[in-house]
């Protein structure tokens, strides 16, 4: 632990720390460009001059480029020094062009900064200025390359971070060019992080160009709602609508960065179809006065039906104190529910979040320091984005990684696929477990474990089984193994096994860690507080049976769950009221006989449950209501005077919820986190909104001793050798519920089309390009045909996509005959 | 002796400027029935110029409204069609400014400018609020040459890449010419 002197300043840090971080755990800020904390130092910009007084060395030193060392005497204010810093600065901005003004970055620019606090007011240098022609990046990243000072921090975040080539660095000297190698979009879906990543305005956002300074937007930290990893981000709001948003460093979490899915999902907030205004029975009615009849209506349905009568659906995007009230208010006035699974996959994630127990978990930041991963049933870069850049740091590290997936995985850097077929998985995990059961100590559990695998086939079939054998010596052998396994398409006993294999790794030797994917964004909270003796098929199949009449929906569109469309429909015919309670215009919306308008989580404080149980805060960013847009009628704001904000009258769900219950509005709970944890003991000792920690809380989870290894859990019947298994998967960008509705992301939503293994392809004389006609019990697409190696073999992939939501099974799984599909020719 | 006499004469001396002005015309301009001319740089109410090619100057960067110590300029800025930046909207309260200058000063292409025009009471408040159309103005004001977009990197109708003030040609990356 060297101990050094910064500005006559004694710190010791530990061995390996650059004096620039040493320097800034002092609180002295170095001038620096091409140091970035997640990318280390390459010493290319000169800025970080400081002067070495006493010390092994001596003199000028770039201070991100030496280690703290015994002895040191560091100036940052020598005068040789900040003479230094200055000139690098003035040079740096010999070719800079006359652009601050019309430059975004204007505002948060750390060249403007550093040039302004360096004194160089003036460009003494007359000389003609170099210039580059820009490039057309796509939707998402403006290009301006003559604002470049050659700092090299977005290529190695580029390729070095991210591990995508096509953006890169070409020429020499003071012609060094950044950008593309060919014309065309950024192929990585982590490029917006180069916006916050450049110091300068070359990359700027595109889709928020020139619509303010940052010291004019409301700027509030906020959670990541577009999957269940609950990233950390930056919202910026004006005139009430989300204007842009960035990454915000967390520790434990994303790091430094986040995927483009989580910093465009945002203009749900925005569109003009959100609705804004309380509907009772097609009419526009006051917000309360609707809670108000939802109330009294709600009491009549129950005078006549028993409160058994009606019903409450939340779903994994509502945030934890909806879930919460939702759950007080069915418990309260006996009503059924709360159903939170309305998504396919919530049967695997209540399995998840009782088997994840406090040793076990690890959180995204942990996996970059694990040795050996195995990702099961998971597709990371379309599932949970930022855990593809989380795997490839652990791969940078010499960590092996192995997707266990019959999708046709892609990550950004080298791993093992084991294409098996969805029926195999378990076989597959079964390999793993029965090898880890045979070794020492694990005597008594590993016959256990054994014997639950009874009926689970030996795997000898499976494609490349010997492999799987090698990669358990691998996690055997390894310190850190971390399974990552999904939810959203794996059979119901994977996610069960992958803990399995998690808890006898970790008594076979290495610390094992589990890290479960899911499907929405407060997936783990709806698992803690649903009703699990009510499924959503129940719910619907009460309901044709005319017992459910009343039905209480928050924030949630019964259209994406897995019950057919035309059945949803006609059930929701047949009630007596619907009442609909969100901040998207959706199927269940148009439904409602009464519709309440809410809050989204950027208008309201909101509490989420990520998937390794942390629970996240948000505060919210602006307060709701019409945007300019909408008051002014698009051009102008309104030439008016008032005091109120218009269209501001709408609140939170859960501040709704009470009032449906005929309660006054006025007992609503005010301390939040006391009644929390009335409906779940779980939550009970969350902290109190004003210190809440920046990175969450991890909630404690029990261990769940009694459900490891169930037998029951394998029903399969015999494998049906002539049929296909449709699997309906989620992609980066198109699937997830809010992000889909971003006319941002639109343009990078791939096309629809059918993944299936070249030798099946041939089967049916069906090759890359070729259309197919598939019928997919829930109707019938066709669909360009792509051929890729990487699949299983009868596996048929479709990515989920809005123009197929209707003819898609609302199953993620489905098993066809091979009758279902045929080649599709002209004339059909 | 001489202190008296001295008294005297100072006492003299000012009577007799006194006395002088009795019978000269008076200098007091009565207003409003006469306007004096004011000089160009009196700061009253705001215009927006435009550059000497006649078109808007203000590129809505924000930094007169950031100066502005009463915060009374408020604007959207966007992208024109042709790639220039351009307030969608701006707009004054003149019932709130001071009359300060500090957004002339900050402004870094000599679109906003304040003119000796001091008379702008209203009875309505909201008639105080001037938009861009009362803004507005034809003709470059005091700087009568300037036109920011010659100057700055970015591509506009003025000027291509390399086609600004003492710009060289871009770099051409597929070749190793220099
Ligand atoms: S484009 Fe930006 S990040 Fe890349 S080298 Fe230039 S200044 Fe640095
Ligand atoms: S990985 Fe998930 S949580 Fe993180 S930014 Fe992307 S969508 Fe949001
Ligand atoms: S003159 Fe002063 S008070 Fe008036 S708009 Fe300009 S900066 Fe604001
Ligand atoms: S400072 Fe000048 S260019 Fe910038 S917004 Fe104000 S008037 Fe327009
Ligand atoms: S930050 Fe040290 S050389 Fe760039």
């Amino acid at each position: 632990m060297p101990k050094l002197i910064i500005d006559n300043r004694e710190i010791t840090v530990p061995e390996g720390t650059k004096v620039i971080e040493a320097a800034e755990r002092l609180g002295i800020m170095i001038p620096r460009f091409c140091y970035h904390p997640a990318l280390g130092s390459v010493g290319a910009c000169r800025v970080c001059a400081v002067k070495c007084l006493e010390g092994p060395r001596k003199g000028i030193q770039m201070s991100c480029m030496i280690d703290a060392q015994d002895g040191m005497k560091v100036s940052t204010t020598d005068a040789e020094a900040v003479d230094f810093r200055k000139h690098v600065i003035e040079w740096l901005m010999l070719h800079h062009p006359h652009d601050c003004p019309v430059c975004d970055e204007g505002g948060h620019c750390l060249l403007q900064d550093l040039t302004v606090s360096g004194g160089q007011g003036v460009r003494r240098y007359q000389g003609p200025k170099r210039t580059h022609t820009d490039q057309h990046l796509g939707p998402l990243v403006a290009h301006e390359m003559n604002r470049c000072i050659q700092c090299y921090r977005c290529v190695r975040y580029y390729q070095e971070f991210t591990g995508y080539e096509d953006l890169g660095v070409m020429q020499i000297g003071s012609r060094v060019y950044y950008g593309r190698f060919r014309p065309g979009t950024l192929e990585s879906p982590f490029s917006g992080n180069l916006i916050d990543i450049c110091p300068t305005g070359v990359y700027t956002d595109k889709p928020s160009r020139y619509r303010g300074r940052r010291w004019d937007f409301e700027r509030r930290p906020a959670v990541c709602l577009h999957c269940s990893l609950g990233c950390h981000v930056t919202v910026s709001a004006r005139y009430r609508e989300v204007v842009r948003q960035e990454a915000r460093f967390s520790e434990s979490v994303n790091g430094h960065f986040i995927c483009d899915r989580g910093r465009y999902g945002f203009p749900y907030v925005n569109l003009p179809e959100r609705p804004r205004s309380a509907r009772v029975d097609g009419t526009e009615t006051g917000w309360e006065a609707a809670l108000k009849i939802a109330g009294e209506r709600l009491e009549s349905a129950a005078w006549k039906t028993g409160p058994q009568g009606i019903a409450v659906v939340g779903s994994a995007r509502c945030g934890l104190e909806t879930q919460g009230m939702l759950k007080r208010l069915a418990d309260a006035k006996g009503w059924r529910g709360p159903v939170f699974d309305i998504d396919p996959a919530a049967a695997n994630v209540r399995t998840a979040v009782s088997r994840l127990d406090s040793d076990l978990r690890v959180s995204l930041r942990e996996i970059e320091t694990a040795d050996c991963i195995v990702v099961v049933s998971a597709d990371p870069l379309n599932e949970s984005p930022m855990l593809a850049p989380a795997l490839r740091q652990a791969r940078r590290n010499g960590a092996r990684v192995a997707v266990i997936d019959p999708r046709p995985a892609s990550l950004p850097f080298q791993f093992d696929h084991f294409p098996v077929a969805p029926d195999d998985l378990a076989a597959a995990m079964a390999i793993l477990i029965r090898k880890c059961a045979d070794k020492e100590p694990l005597s008594e559990l590993g016959k256990t474990a054994v014997r639950s695998l009874r009926g689970v086939s030996d795997g000898a079939d499976i494609p490349d089984a010997d492999g799987l054998a090698a990669l358990y010596d691998d996690l055997h052998d390894s310190r850190r193994p971390v399974i990552v396994c999904g939810t959203h398409t794996a059979p119901p006993e994977i996610p069960g096994m992958a803990a399995d294999l998690a808890l006898l790794l970790r008594i076979a030797g290495p610390r094992a860690g589990l890290f479960y994917v899911m499907p929405g964004p407060n997936s783990f909270g709806a698992a803690l507080l649903s009703d699990p003796a009510l499924s959503f098929g129940d719910l619907v199949s009460s309901i044709e049976e005319g017992e459910t009449k009343a039905l209480v929906v928050a924030e949630s569109d019964l259209f994406g769950s897995g019950i057919d469309w035309d059945r949803l429909q006609n059930a929701l015919n047949k009630l007596e009221l619907l009442v609909t309670l969100d901040y998207i215009d959706s199927q269940t919306t148009r439904a409602a006989r009464i519709l309440i308008p809410t809050l989204t989580a950027y208008e309201t404080p909101s509490l989420s449950i990520n998937n390794e149980g942390r629970v996240q805060q948000s505060p919210a960013a602006f307060r709701g209501g019409d945007p300019i847009a909408r008051t002014g009628g698009g051009e102008h704001p309104p030439r008016a005077f008032r005091r109120d904000i218009p269209g501001r009258e709408m609140g939170a769900a859960w501040t709704a919820l009470p009032t449906l219950g005929g309660r006054n509005p006025g007992s609503a709970p005010v301390n939040l986190t006391a009644w929390l944890g009335d409906a779940h003991p779980a939550l009970t000792s969350l902290p109190e909104s004003s210190d809440f920690p920046p990175d969450g809380v991890r909630l404690p989870l029990a261990e769940n001793a009694g459900e490891r290894f169930q037998t029951d859990r394998f029903s399969h019947g015999e494998k049906e050798e002539d049929a296909l298994t449709l699997l309906v998967a989620d992609s980066t960008f198109g699937t997830e519920e809010l992000s889909s509705l971003s006319p941002i992301l639109k343009e990078l939503t791939p096309s629809p089309c059918i993944q299936i293994h070249p030798e099946d392809a041939a089967e049916f004389d069906l090759s890359t390009g070729d259309a197919v006609r598939i019928d997919t019990g829930a109707g019938t697409a066709v669909l360009p045909v792509q051929t890729t190696d990487r699949i299983a073999r009868r596996v048929l992939v479709i990515p989920r996509h809005r123009d197929l939501d209707d003819r898609l099974p609302r199953e993620r799984r489905t098993v066809l005959s091979k009758t279902a599909i045929r080649k599709a020719t002209e004339d059909a | 002796m001489s202190d008296a006499l001295e008294s005297v004469k100072a006492l003299a001396d000012g009577f007799a400027t006194t006395f002088k002005h009795l019978f000269r015309k008076p200098i007091t301009e009565s207003y409003p029935e006469y306007k004096r001319p004011l000089p160009a740089r009196s700061r009253a109410r705001i215009e927006l110029t435009r550059d000497p090619d006649g078109d808007e100057r203000c590129v809505a960067c924000y930094l007169c409204s950031a100066a502005c110590p009463v915060s009374c300029i408020s604007m959207q800025s966007a992208e024109r069609e042709d790639g220039r930046r351009y307030a969608r909207w701006f707009r004054i309260n003149f019932g709130r400014c001071i009359y300060c200058g500090l957004c002339e000063e900050a402004c870094p292409t000599s679109a906003i400018q304040l003119t000796p025009d001091f008379e702008t009471c209203k009875r309505d408040p909201l008639s105080m609020v001037f938009e861009k159309e009362d803004l507005l103005v034809d003709g470059c004001g005091k700087d009568p040459d300037y036109n920011f977009y010659k100057y700055a990197g970015v591509a506009t109708p003025v000027g291509g890449k390399g086609e600004h003030v003492n710009e060289s040609k871009p770099v051409n990356v597929r070749s190793n010419m220099p």
